[in-house]
């Protein structure tokens, strides 16, 4: 028994690690997470079969892979993956690993290539994975005729895009990516809708940390509104003294604490059905943008926007797609999970296609600023992350608390939550979304 | 020896050798303020992703143009924040010191390992542990007045196609 919790009902109740959903609890008042979610090594594997080999995961983006040839490697949980761009241009999510005798098969992250072939023995595949050859076949001790040879390289079996965005599944049943994706596509809309083609492109190599921490710190802090001014008070306090002079480029506005809270905690925050979240502030007044440096193009997307909706992408829009995506300001950011308390977070910077240069020039350098290994702001969370982790060996203390802005939480009838700015409502969406999926032995 | 270079005087190797010795004393004891003045007024200090890519074309891990050189300084010393509490420590080594003409003045190679930890409780993940940074080092040394100051310190990770972990200190 927990003699300290004012909530002995609540806490009292046996957890099981073999039944993972007894370790959200949830009730009018109540929201929280046992301490086990983020730390127990069956829980990460159980994380990996039930959530990370059941929904779509994100693989990359096609600007990464935009010839014949081209390929990337990435994660769907822990099974490395080839996603390749064939000659007639399918995108291809491949197993890496060389189906003879396991060796892996592209050992760079990125390139172009004709074909894939394996050192061991000589095995080779098409960019489409397709076996092509088999070394010293029918030489003597080889293979006979009716050797059952497999077709290729495994196929994750289904692979589809959304705005050029690559999703995996290694569910042959999941649902389509468009119903997956649901009102989390508008989020990708708005976000890509800020350039005149709707398109973006990478730019760049990405920036890639590692934290001793769990996946789901960073799952849940990039929709946290709540931590900036806390977390990042540092930056808040050397943003007050430099503000735009070393090129912030007016993404963190206010010349002050208060004045950035007054800021910040406008909008709304959102838990979306399928774990998606995101956070939210439509431009009160667009005018500025309207009349001021680059207004050519901030009319253009008036025009085609509309004024509601303009104001909605020209706004501050932060989300996720459940498990590992993140969208915030120009980047994509995805996190792969290692090992209970091992994380990889990978940030690709990306163009607005069609935007002014000095759009795109100007959101590279500030996110530099802020995000790199040497940046400002993204260490200091991933500080965070790894000081959570380490805190959690107080496990005395059995329960996290994710509750704020619980009970001022709008439950519309399509399943969304709506919540105060900067309510818990998204980190709320994710363990919703966890609880449902591990709870599917 | 051509007049110019007679003006500007003469870098040698010993010379560039007691300069990267001084700027490493600067960084490792925290003068950076001092540090800041080795600098010209228009020197970057530039640890890149892509080094195949030009400077400000794509995102560094560090592209600090004098201001935002004057900014990661002065977020050093004066700002609490959690990547930097509690702060590094670092310990430069220099070696492989060459030194080329070039026009404008002159370019200084070396082989740099900076060993890195974090001070605090030694119990804790992350605090403690002695992290080897390895790098090839470029500076430009640009003469002023009586001088050479640096016009722009590029700090090459072996790893920098890698992850990296914390590196909100001085290279």
């Amino acid at each position: 028994m927990n003699t300290q919790s004012q909530t002995p009902e609540l806490h009292d109740a046996p957890i099981d690690i073999a039944r993972p959903s007894t370790l959200v609890r949830e009730d009018a008042n109540h929201f929280r997470v046992h301490t086990s979610a983020y730390t127990d090594k069956t829980i990460f594997d159980a994380e990996m079969r039930q959530i990370f080999s059941k929904v779509w995961v994100f693989v990359g983006h096609e600007s990464e892979i935009p010839e014949s040839g081209d390929f990337k490697t990435a994660y769907i949980g822990m099974q490395p993956v080839i996603v390749s761009r064939a000659e007639d241009g399918s995108i291809n999510v491949l197993v890496n690993r060389c189906v003879h005798r396991g060796a892996v098969l592209c050992r760079e992250a990125r390139g172009n290539v004709t074909e894939f072939s394996c050192p061991y023995h000589g095995w080779i595949y098409g960019i489409n994975g397709k076996l092509i050859a088999i070394s010293e076949r029918r030489e003597a001790g080889g293979y006979d005729d009716d050797f059952d040879a497999p077709k290729g390289l495994f196929r994750v079996p289904k692979v589809d895009t959304y705005r050029g965005l690559i999703f995996a599944s290694f569910n042959s049943d999941v649902v389509t990516l468009d119903e997956y994706l649901g009102p989390g596509k508008k989020l990708i809309d708005r976000k890509f809708g800020r350039s005149p083609e709707g398109k973006i492109a990478i730019r760049g190599k990405p920036f890639v940390m590692r934290y001793q921490g769990n996946w789901k710190f960073q799952a849940e802090n990039i929709v946290d509104a709540y931590h900036f001014l806390h977390t990042h008070k540092g930056f808040v306090s050397l943003q007050a003294k430099y503000g735009d002079s070393t090129g912030d480029f007016g993404l963190h506005k206010g010349k002050s604490a208060k004045a950035m809270r007054q800021l910040r905690f406008k909008g709304a925050s959102w838990s979306l059905p399928r774990g998606h979240a995101q956070i939210e502030n439509p431009m009160a007044d667009t005018d500025t943008l309207l009349n001021g440096e680059f207004a050519d193009y901030y009319r253009a997307l008036l025009e085609r926007d509309g004024e509601e909706e303009f104001a909605s992408v020209v706004g501050k829009m932060t989300g996720t797609l459940f498990p590992n995506l993140g969208i915030i300001h120009q980047q994509l950011r995805t996190w792969r999970p290692i090992a209970p308390d091992l994380t990889e977070v990978t940030i690709y910077l990306y163009d607005l296609v069609g935007a002014p240069d000095a759009i795109n020039d100007g959101m590279m350098g500030s996110q530099e600023r802020f995000y790199g290994p040497a940046g400002h702001g993204m260490v200091d969370d991933v500080d965070i992350f790894a000081r959570n982790q380490q805190g959690l060996a107080g496990s005395a203390v059995d329960w996290l608390i994710l509750e704020r802005g619980l009970k001022t939480d709008e439950r519309l009838a399509t399943g969304e939550y709506r919540g105060l700015p900067a309510s818990e409502a998204p980190q709320r969406a994710l363990w919703r979304e966890w609880q449902s999926l591990m709870n599917q032995a | 020896m051509n007049s110019s270079t007679e003006s500007r005087g003469i870098m040698t190797r010993e010379q560039a050798e007691a300069t990267l010795i001084l700027e490493a004393r600067l960084l490792d004891t925290r003068r950076l303020d001092e540090w800041l003045t080795m600098f010209t007024d228009d020197g970057i200090y530039w640890v890149p992703l892509d080094d195949e890519a030009p400077p400000g074309s794509v995102a560094a891990i560090v592209h600090d143009t004098p201001l935002r050189r004057e900014e990661r300084v002065y977020h050093l010393l004066h700002d609490d924040y959690p990547a930097q509490s509690p702060p590094s420590r670092t310990v430069h080594f220099v070696s492989n010191v060459e030194v080329v003409s070039e026009d404008e003045g002159y370019l200084v190679r070396s082989n740099q390992i900076i060993y890195e930890m974090r001070t605090g409780d030694y119990s804790q993940v992350g605090i403690g542990e002695i992290r080897p940074i390895v790098a090839q080092v470029e500076h430009k040394f640009q003469p002023v007045e009586n001088e050479f100051l640096i016009s722009r310190k590029k700090v090459l990770l072996i790893n920098r196609d890698g992850w990296l972990g914390n590196m909100t200190f001085l290279l």
